[in-house]
């Protein structure tokens, strides 16, 4: 295999990006009998149907649950986050894309 | 004829004052002189004896030659000298190397030198060679010049007005869609992000057609590419293909009298203001296939109406209507749109006639000087002898007047992933200074794709 | 996704659904947002969109997903998931790449197929970023390499003078260019400047990149006839190293996290032009901004990306008026503006409220003549802004009860802010003339073309989705090869 013989050294254009320490999610809930199950949209079209659907599913599996639905910003703000984590056990989080 | 005589205004007063007889008074009175004295004073012997130009005209060598330490310096010097002799659109160049438009010719089985037409302004020569040192220079590969070289052959059509788009203050730009399996082979994207960046087929394909008509056709912006503000996607025009994977249809290329597996590219010269007209669909808002119907056929009225107007003139050029009122419409559908409109029973040709029948102004809301319009449109056979009796009926008390002549003035391509938007451009339907404004070609002459392999024969140069 | 990483600090276990198209999209962003194991599910994008618009046609769709969605809920933690690893410092490989060739032509195709497939390049070629190129490019600043501008989303990636200047050698840029295009990258990465949006939004939106003051002239910017197209290496090349700088350093890849649907029009150079100081009667733009006349600028700006461009004509197309001119102006800002008055309440997309929602900011330019004919009228561009704002007043008459309310809400969540309040107010009464913009600062005037020319105009969200501010103004800095910007 003949050697090529030019050879071209570039400088790499990437940015280079700050290490991140990983955090890992949260050990879930055992089952979802009495549980208050949080379902979070950002109003884009379609999601209150979806979840409409989704609590009925819910409440018919899990009889003793309990279902928050809280429609809010595409990124939920730091106040609404605080006001509404305490009120829920677990939670489903959807931007309607 | 470069000594025909020629006097010069200023520019700045010009278009300022022209608006009334008054005003226009001291700049005529200013020139005046100068224009009788023009046509009266008797020819100099250099002005009468001219020397006939060479064929071929330039006087640029065949090859050129840069020199410099190494060859990242020459790259620079190279990319500075052909921008400095406006032979480049500002980025940069891939050096066209006797080697490259080698690599470059390897994708047509046609004759380098076989000629394609002339391109304005300057009526420059399209040779099959020319178009692969430009597609060099563009960043293409060689399974794309079949691409490139069909829509050249469009552009130079002898019937096709590329003057217009090429030249004009307008700004206009051109679209180009390719249709058919060879989209898929060269690797052109037709999903999510297909207008823009990063698809080296798509933007290379865009770019070796402005490059080519700007050195063949030799046009420079400013000087005689009179773009007042400029063209948006300047450097590579609006390039892109049909998503045939995700199509319900027909390719578009189909309804030209193509079969479906041909491979084809479609130009057009869009307008130049409010260039994209958006319907929408995708992730604005949840949509319905009548909801960006309606949108459209909205669009379409309030845009058309306004040239209705002008239907009756006979024309910038010679050809009746060239340049007047009446448009075609380039729409861009997303794949899930049509996938709708497909399941509501239309295909290409029922949802043309759909928006046909909708794209109407009741005629007793129509002024004067539009129904004259219309008339005279008629007289001139500007509104096609087939499509009179739509007309003649529709100017009648009650009835609807359509603002497009034809349904067939409304061009259909399926474009775009999932999810997608819908758009469109739209342009005189009879173009200023030629017959055509529209053309699809058959891609031919391919060596390193399947698709696009069906040829012409080549005719050699001077034959 | 940032916000189910919220919660999950929070201490609820969740899980965040989205449609398959975005799959690569959420999680990139997971990663970007620290928590790259977090619960997701897929719904199918071609049945969401089509089936979400009755509860009726979604039902099954959600039957489907059900239990997938709850055992994500359920379902204990893997030992992988539980454990993500940390995220590494990365540039994507070495410091250096070489390629070979049996000649320069031939590595240089080389280098272009292997950056295009690494999702390095823009799809046109590249001038090899080798290390005497750089250097070269660095000869035009002052500035150190190293130094560090800000961070380019979504990656957050490191904007340093050094890889600025490897992105604007690949963009064809001259060095004397380079002091532009780092004051273009320092107001994209502002703290405050949303870049976030323009770069990965589904709607393609676009920037526009206007340089003010003497250094234009200096490093040949065309600012006359065909000044937005093909032709002007400064102009053209300006932009093109933003458009590969954030390409790079934010890394991002249309259709991966991207999300621009269609693709931006002028997708390789944005809109990058220079103001047409020789020609225009009026001080530069920046002149607004706090800046001093004599100064060099360069002023971003995210821009819409439907029908980017209002065209309200002048030059050639027929006689202008510098009143006709004005009046088309006026008229497309209330017919675009004035059936936003129903979301001005809107609690908006990010943080802030009415953040990109509602009322917009205009970008408008204007040709040389055209400003020499307002100014013959008597307008500075101050007093330009006020005939506009006061001439895109809407009856008060005419506002729906929807649009009354919208306006309420503004004012009392700030989004009309504590300065404007009173005026709107004022005009929610029988008889008053409501605005369609907030303030006439909302107008942004900048003089470009040639003899004869044409006006056109953009808008954006006056409060963009995800950051505070989508314009901003900075000084040139640091030039070396040029006398304007050399200002430290």
């Amino acid at each position: 295999m003949r050697k090529k013989s030019v050879e071209l050294t570039v400088l790499n254009p990437r940015g280079m990006v700050e290490a991140k320490s990983a955090f890992a999610p949260n050990p879930r809930v055992k089952d979802l009998a009495g549980k208050r199950v949080g379902l979070y949209s950002n109003g884009k079209p379609g999601m209150d149907n979806f979840y409409t659907v989704f609590e009925e599913l819910l409440k018919k599996k899990y009889p003793t649950v309990t279902v928050k639905v809280l429609t809010g910003s595409f990124e939920i703000t730091d106040k609404d986050a605080k006001d509404w984590s305490p009120q829920i056990d677990t939670f489903v989080y959807a931007v309607g894309d | 004829m470069p000594a025909v005589r020629s006097r010069e205004i200023s520019s700045a007063e010009f278009y300022k004052l022209r608006g009334e007889v008054k005003t226009v008074r001291p700049l005529a009175e200013g020139i005046f002189d100068a224009l009788t004295s023009a046509l009266t004073t008797p020819l100099t012997p250099q002005e009468s004896s001219l020397e006939q130009d060479k064929k071929g005209g330039d006087d640029t060598p065949a090859e050129i030659t840069v020199k410099a330490e190494s060859y990242r310096v020459a790259l620079e010097d190279f990319n500075q000298l052909y921008l400095d002799n406006r032979w480049g659109d500002g980025l940069p160049l891939i050096p066209p190397t006797p080697d490259a438009v080698k690599w470059m010719l390897s994708g047509t089985s046609r004759n380098p030198y076989e000629v394609l037409g002339t391109i304005n302004p300057k009526h420059g020569i399209a040779t099959i060679e020319k178009i692969a040192i430009n597609a060099v220079m563009a960043g293409a590969k060689p399974e794309y010049l079949p691409v490139i070289i069909a829509a050249m052959e469009a552009l130079a059509d002898e019937t096709f007005d590329d003057l217009h788009f090429l030249a004009s203050a307008g700004s206009f730009n051109l679209l180009v869609v390719v249709s058919g399996p060879i989209a898929e082979e060269i690797g052109m994207e037709a999903g999510i992000g297909f207008m823009g960046h990063g698809w080296r087929a798509n933007n290379t394909i865009g770019r070796a057609i402005r490059l080519a008509t700007l050195n063949i056709g030799q046009t420079w912006p400013g000087i005689n590419d009179m773009a007042l503000t400029g063209r948006i996607s300047p450097h590579t025009f609006i390039t892109f293909s049909e998503n045939t994977e995700l199509s319900p249809w027909q390719p578009y290329h189909a309804s030209r009298g193509f079969k479906a597996d041909d491979s084809c590219v479609t130009v057009s010269p869009t307008h130049g203001e409010s260039q994209l007209n958006h319907f929408y669909g995708g992730m604005i808002g949840t949509w319905t296939a009548l909801g960006v119907l309606d949108r459209m056929v909205e669009d379409i009225v309030r845009t058309d109406r306004r040239g209705l107007f002008m239907w009756g003139t006979k024309g910038i050029g010679k050809y009746p209507g060239s340049g007047g009122g009446a448009l075609n419409h380039l729409i861009v559908l997303f794949p899930e749109l049509a996938a709708e409109f497909k399941k509501m029973g239309y295909d290409q040709p029922k949802l043309q006639d759909e928006i046909y029948q909708r794209t109407t102004i009741p005629y007793d809301e129509m002024n004067h000087a539009e129904r004259k319009a219309i008339q005279t449109a008629m007289e001139l056979g500007v509104i096609p002898a087939d499509r009179k009796a739509v007309f003649q009926a529709a100017l009648n008390p009650g009835a609807k007047v359509p603002v497009l002549i034809s349904p067939e003035n409304l061009h259909l391509f399926v474009a775009g992933g999932v999810p997608g938007c819908a758009f469109s451009f739209n342009y005189y339907r009879v173009p200023p200074y030629n017959q055509t404004s529209l053309i699809t070609r058959l891609i031919t002459g391919a060596t390193l794709t399947k698709a696009g392999t069906t040829g012409v024969k080549s005719v050699p140069y001077g034959a | 996704m940032a916000g189910t990483v919220k919660l999950e600090k929070l201490g609820k276990p969740g899980v965040f659904i989205n449609c398959d198209t975005f799959d690569d999209d959420a999680k990139s962003a997971a990663a970007d947002n620290g928590m790259p194991t977090v619960r997701r599910r897929i719904v199918k994008s071609s049945e969401f969109y089509k089936l979400r618009g009755t509860v009726k046609d979604v039902r099954p769709l959600v039957e489907k997903v059900f239990d997938d969605i709850i055992a994500a809920l359920t379902v204990p933690l893997t030992p992988a998931e539980a454990n993500p690893p940390g995220a590494k410092q990365a540039d994507d490989g070495p410091t250096e790449i070489t390629v070979t060739g049996e000649s320069f032509p031939e590595a240089i195709e080389e280098l272009n197929t292997q950056f295009l497939e690494k999702h390095w390049s823009d799809g046109l070629p590249l001038v090899p970023p080798t290390p005497e190129r750089v250097r070269w490019m660095l000869a035009g600043t002052a500035r150190a390499p190293h130094e560090v501008i800000g961070r380019v989303n979504p990656k957050q990636g490191l904007a340093t003078i050094e890889k600025i200047a490897i992105n604007a050698v690949m963009a064809g840029a001259k060095p004397e260019y380079l002091p532009v295009i780092i004051a273009a990258m320092e107001a994209l990465t502002d703290e405050y400047y949303d870049d976030l949006h323009i770069l990965v939004s589904a709607g393609s939106f676009s920037l526009i990149i206007v340089v003010g003051g003497p250094i234009a002239d200096e490093i040949n910017m065309n600012s006359g006839i065909g000044f937005l197209g093909h032709g002007w290496r400064a102009n053209n090349t300006v932009g093109r190293a933003v458009r590969l700088s954030t390409l790079n350093i934010g890394k991002m890849w249309p259709g991966a996290n991207d999300m621009g649907l269609t693709g931006r029009v002028s997708p390789h150079t944005f809109y990058t032009f220079a103001e047409n100081a020789r020609q225009s009667p009026w001080p530069p733009y920046h002149a607004s901004r706090g800046f001093k006349a004599t100064d060099s600028t360069v002023t971003v700006a995210t821009i819409g990306g439907s029908s980017p461009m209002q065209n309200f004509y002048g030059g050639m197309i027929g006689t202008w008026t510098a009143q006709g001119v004005l009046d088309n102006m006026v008229n497309d800002i209330i017919r675009t503006d004035r059936g936003l008055f129903g979301l001005w309440g809107a609690k908006g997309v990010g943080q802030y409220p009415g953040s990109g929602v509602g009322a917009r900011s205009h970008l408008i330019v204007l040709f040389p003549e055209l400003a020499e004919e307002l100014k013959k009228m008597g307008f500075d561009q101050t007093s330009l802004q006020d005939e506009i704002y006061k001439r895109t007043c809407v009856r008060y008459e005419e506002l729906s009860p929807a649009d009354r309310r919208g306006i309420q809400t503004g004012i009392e969540t700030g989004v009309v802010p504590a300065e404007r309040k009173a005026v709107f107010q004022e005009a929610l009464k029988p008889g008053g003339m409501v605005p369609v913009l907030i303030t006439p600062e909302n107008l942004h005037f900048f003089v470009a073309g040639g003899a004869p020319g044409c006006a056109f105009s953009f808008s954006y969200f006056r409060l963009p989705p995800y950051n505070r501010i989508a314009i901003l103004t900075k000084l040139v800095t640091g030039a070396t090869l040029t006398k304007a910007g050399s200002i430290e």
